[in-house]
This record gives C-alpha cells, structure tokens and sequence, in this order.
C-alpha cells in the first residue's frame, strides 16, 4: 500500500519553499503526507488528489477552483466538520478528511465538541482584505493613530501578492521592478510595525452586516472546532476583498483539473505543488501568459496557450517571454469541449474566424492534465452590497463594482472600497487605492495627519499618470461611470 | 464578453508590430538598434520595450540616466554614449526584454572581429555555468545555433540570472533566448 506520488517542487529558479514540519493526515482512511504551512487542499494535490467534492444533483466529480476560499469545489468534511473550505484550512497532525456526497452531510458529527466564544470589539477603520489594498490601507490608518482591525479569510496575510513571483512593472513608489512575493513581505512587515495599532484576524470571514448599527459579524475560525464569533464596530471601513476568477461556459468545464490561472499559481507558487504536468491555458492576456511562464518555472510543460482574440490583451513583453521559449500560442482558438473519466484528459479547442465563428473542419483534440482559465476577473462586492453601497454593472472595471468619490468612499457614508473590488486592475494600482482608502478613513472620522494626507494626494496623483498609459483608456472610461462626488 | 474588443488601446506598439513579437526590423524602426558606429564602440542595451505602459525600473536603476523616460508611460530611449555596459537594466527589467551586446568587450578578449558577446536576463532551470553549450533562439523560438557561456551574473537583488553568451556577430540582435544543451 504505497501510494508514493509527490506533486511538491524542491528546485526553483526564483522561490525557496519552506516546508516546515512534516505531518500526516488521513483522506479517506489513507494516510497522507503534508507539511505543517500547507492548507489540507495543497496537501491533498501533492498527493495526486484533484477531485474533492461531488455535485449537489448529478454527482459529478468537482476539484477546487479558485484555492483562495472564494468557490465552494473544495468543500470537504474534516474532522467531522461540514463544509469546511479545504484550501484556506491549514492542515494539523492527525485531520480526518473526507468526501462530501451533495446535500447529505449538513450536520457536523464532530469528534471533539464546538466551541464559539462571542466577542464584541470596536476600532476606527475595520478593513476587510489583506492584500496589497488592504495592507496599504491599514498603514496609513494606522500611521494616523487609528485602532486598527484586518480581517482576511486566509491564514496569511498578503492576498494574491505571494503568489507573483514575476518583478512588477510600475514605479518606485509602487515597488516597480520588485516581485510580489517580496512587496508582500514587504507589506506585512510594515504592518508589523504598527502592531499596537493594528489587530489581525486571519481565518476570518465577514459573514453580516448589521446597517443601523454599523456593526460587522465575522466568523474566525482559531483551529477546527474553535471559533470566534467576532461584532466588530467601526467607525469606518475599508473593503478589500478582491476578485475573483471567472469561469468559462464549456462543456466538461467543472472537470477535476480544470481551475482558475490564479488558482494553479497558489499551488505553484505558495505551496511549490505542480498542479498539472501538461496543462492547457485558456486566455492569452497577462494572466495567461505570466502563467504559462511561471509554470516553465515550476517545470511544467504547457502544452498551448489559447486565446478567442486575434491579438494578445498582455503587455508584449510578457508575452514575448513565452513566444521565445516556444510555448504555443494559439490565437483565434477556443475550446469545445474537456473530457476525461473523472478528471479532465484532453480538451478540442477549434479556430474562430473574424466574427468569432468556428472554422469548420479546425477541431484539433489536445492531450492534457489539466486546464487553467485565464479569461478575468470579477469584482468581490458581496459585502459592499450587503453594507448598502449603491452598485453598478460596468463591464470595463470587471463587473459589479460600487460607486465611489474621488477619494474612493461608497456611497454608505465612512465606507471605503480599494482593489481589485473597486477595479480589476493590478496590485500597484490597488496599493495606491488602499493609501487612499486608508488614509480618507481616518481623515473622514477626526483624524489629522499631514503626511497621510501628502500621502493621498500623491496616490491619487500617481494613479492618474498610471491610468494615463493607453494600456489603461478602457478602465479610465469605465471609472467614469461610477464616480461620484463626496 | 464585454472586454472582447480593446480598440481604444491600441497601442504604438502593436500598430507596428506584424509578427505577433518583436522583430529586429521593428526595432530599428523605433531606433532601438544603434547605428554601426555606435556599436564599435560601445556595450548598447537592445530594449524590446515597445509599448507605452507604465514601468520604469530600467530608468530607475541606470546609474548614468542612459536610460531616458520623462514619464511612467514614456517607452524608454538610450543614450547609447553614456551607456557603461554595467548590465543592470537587463537585470531590473520586469518584462525581461533587455539583452545587452557588448562587441567591444569581444574584440579585446577574443582579439576578433566577428563575435558579440550578449548577455541574456534568464529565469528557468537548470541555470548554466561558465563553459556549458547552450542553444540560442531568437525571438519567435527560431533555432539560431550552439554558443558557449563566458559568465553568468547572479545578483540576489533581481534574481534574475544573466548569462553571457558568446555568439557570431551577425546574431549579436537575434540572440533572446537560451536553453541549456544536453
């Protein structure tokens, strides 16, 4: 009974993966290997297990697709927990994992009781997000002399950033010629500094919202079985809660192997899991492109990048990285259909003319492993709807997105957006938008502080020479359809 | 499918650009190829940068301002005179599009006329050492040749490795990318 596979990367030109110590989980009844810092979903993949759940109604097998706690496909009993998202969950010595079938598991049948200790906390600015929005933001509030609260729903702090490992483009000011996963470090460390002024609740999920109180429910979950049932009241907020990834209508699309971009960079890149040997990527903007890279990095061999348009959507530069390694790049072609038995084995993708019709005769089958979506993002503005922010649907920043002042307040007074919930954009962008964010949250409720106010003005400045690029003409036009003036 | 169409940024770049990548001939067009003369005397960074996008990390880490960029979105130009051939913006650049061609360098160390020696930001594994062979591509994967390595600079700083090829002058603009032989 050996089963021996081991998906980890040991040897990579750019990351060095700390493993810390080594334990052992069990996944229905059979023994598995993991790292202390791994979440039971990366523990699972290094294994050579991609399918996690079934559908409700067909039973279909489903694997994880997003690995950053936004999709269900990872849902998971564990420890005799319903529905517990496997990929934000850290593993522990001796977890119990197993399969849930649809709708039949709701009650837990746990093997230690439950506990929910419920505690009622106020701050200046409650921020939701820890990425490079949400850090930014809290900084400048806390640099004020503001109480502090961040909230993220992963055990770590830094959001997408510490999955980039390509040097970001941009400015000194935005750390431009740095890797993501560095500014993260970065970021965090800053945080760090202001430890007296800034509390972290990581595993934390904002669950509710309470309007006239302007009290925020968040559930943290300490260990497994062990909650935090937190009423947070802030004076302000900030809402940092990202994107996430899109899907593609395709059938064979809910496939095992089949998951966002971004979703097979957490595994590449935060845990060193080869979440595919011979993947498909669909989408050749810069997600897809700076994937494919990234998966060269990790040794993995992309069998085709493909994409519906004529024309790439990335920076050349980044695409040319993969046209000279001799990656194929296939534009004008989009996907059939995935098949496979249990798991995706292979995909037809066709050519499109110009008015995006299929070429007849243009089908071509590609064997592959897996099949990573790189075609957007879309705005994470649950709580910012829950909260009462007017939304509108603006297709050039993502999606649903909330109206907001130049200085990036939601139409719900002392309610701030910044990120990628605000716009899909890019970190150094959401960055500038957290120093904003942060800084009006403090200066909106009494706060005076002449360098976060110099602070503002210079991001909002740099933002504007960012957007000037006409890389960035669409999402210019598109923001002018939800400002609004404060 | 909202974000099919990107007509307004269409960029200087793409307009000239017919290949789908870079070609030499694009860059001379945009005066991203010194003149001959320029190139007997000095090391002259090849920036296959050709879009209007907002990064300056070559500017910024060019210790003599060789490197001109009046603003973030600004493509960037050389002053190939008062570039040193000191390498650091092939090292910085995010998009890795920054080889450099030295043939002054190769004249005085292998006292000939017809070899370049290019250094090439590299990020893949295995990385090369000093003597290995290597086969070099140009930018559309196209086989050029076999050429040794004569260095390979590692600054902890980028992390991006360069590995300085030895290679016939005439693929001194050609040569983007290397794969170890086996």
């Amino acid at each position: 009974m050996s089963q021996e596979i081991d998906k980890r990367i040991y040897e990579h030109p750019i990351l060095k993966f700390e493993r810390r110590r080594p334990v052992y989980i069990l996944f229905e009844d059979k023994r598995i290997k993991a790292y202390e810092n791994e979440t039971v979903a990366a523990a699972l993949y290094a294994a050579g297990v991609i399918q996690f759940s079934y559908s409700a109604k067909y039973h279909r097998p489903r694997g994880p697709f997003c690995m950053i706690g936004k999709c269900s496909q990872c849902l998971m009993r564990v420890n005799g927990v319903p529905h517990v998202r496997t990929c934000i969950t850290p593993v522990e010595d001796g977890m119990t994992v197993e399969f849930e079938h649809g709708h039949d598991a709701e009650l837990p049948t746990p093997k230690q009781p439950i506990h929910v200790e419920k505690k009622n906390i106020e701050y200046d600015v409650v921020i939701i997000g820890s990425g490079p929005a949400g850090l930014s933001a809290a900084i400048q509030a806390a640099r004020a002399g503001a109480k502090v609260a961040v909230l993220d729903q992963s055990p770590v702090l830094g959001g997408q950033l510490i999955k980039q490992t390509h040097k970001f483009f941009g400015t000194k000011e935005s750390f431009a010629g740095t890797r993501g996963v560095d500014i993260a470090k970065m970021l965090v460390d800053e945080v760090k500094d202001y430890d007296e002024n800034i509390d972290i609740y990581p595993s934390t999920q904002a669950i509710g919202y309470f309007r006239r109180e302007k009290v925020l429910v968040a559930f943290q979950t300490k260990s497994l079985g062990k909650y935090n049932l937190l009423n947070l009241k802030g004076k302000s907020y900030v809402i940092a809660t990202g994107a996430m990834e899109r899907s593609l209508v395709f059938p064979g699309n809910d496939l095992p192997g089949v998951m966002g971009a971004g979703a097979a960079q957490t595994l590449m890149n935060v845990f060193g899991i080869r979440p595919a040997e011979e993947p498909l990527i669909i989408g050749a903007g810069n997600v897809g492109v700076i994937i494919a890279y990234q998966a060269a990095q990790a040794g993995i061999k992309v069998k085709a990048v493909i994409d519906i348009l004529p024309k790439t959507a990335a920076y050349l530069v980044h695409a040319a990285k993969i046209r000279r390694m001799g990656i194929p790049i296939l534009m004008r072609h989009t996907v059939q259909e995935a098949y496979g038995n249990g798991k995706v084995e292979g995909a037809t993708v066709y050519e499109v003319d110009d008015k995006f019709r299929k070429v007849p005769g243009s089908e071509k089958n590609i064997e592959i492993d897996g099949i990573w979506l790189a075609v957007g993002l879309t705005p994470s503005v649950e709580v910012l709807d829950l909260m009462g922010a007017q939304i509108k649907f603006v297709p050039e920043l993502g999606g649903y997105v909330p109206l907001r002042t130049p200085f990036l307040e939601t139409t719900v007074s002392n309610v701030f957006v910044a990120g990628d919930a605000s716009c899909i954009e890019e970190a150094s962008t959401a960055m500038m938008e957290g120093k904003i964010a942060g800084a009006s949250a403090v200066l909106n409720i009494g706060f005076k502080n002449d360098k976060v106010e110099k602070e503002r003005k210079n991001a909002v400045e740099w933002l504007d020479m960012f957007r000037s690029s006409p890389h960035y003409a669409r999402i210019k036009q598109g923001l002018q359809k939800v400002l609004v003036q404060g | 499918m909202g974000d099919v169409k990107r007509k307004d940024s269409k960029v200087e770049g793409q307009k000239i650009i017919e290949a789908g990548y870079v070609t030499v001939n694009d860059l001379k067009k945009v005066g991203n190829i010194p003149s001959d003369e320029i190139v007997e005397r000095y090391a002259v960074p090849i920036i296959d940068c050709l879009e209007e996008i907002p990064c300056t990390p070559c500017h910024d880490v060019c210790p003599t301002g060789a490197i001109v960029m009046p603003t973030m979105n600004d493509r960037p130009r050389v002053k190939w005179e008062a570039c040193t051939g000191c390498t650091l913006c092939a090292q910085a650049c995010p998009g890795l599009a920054i080889t450099i061609v030295n043939i002054p360098f190769a004249k005085k160390m292998f006292k000939r006329d017809d070899l370049a020696l290019v250094s090439i930001p590299y990020e893949m594994l295995p990385i090369p050492k000093k003597g290995d062979k290597v086969i070099v591509y140009n930018r559309g994967h196209e086989l050029l040749g076999e050429a040794e390595v004569f260095s390979v600079i590692k600054s902890p700083k980028f992390g991006t490795v360069l590995v300085n090829i030895v290679v016939p002058r005439k693929w001194a603009y050609e040569a983007k990318y290397i794969e170890l032989k086996r």
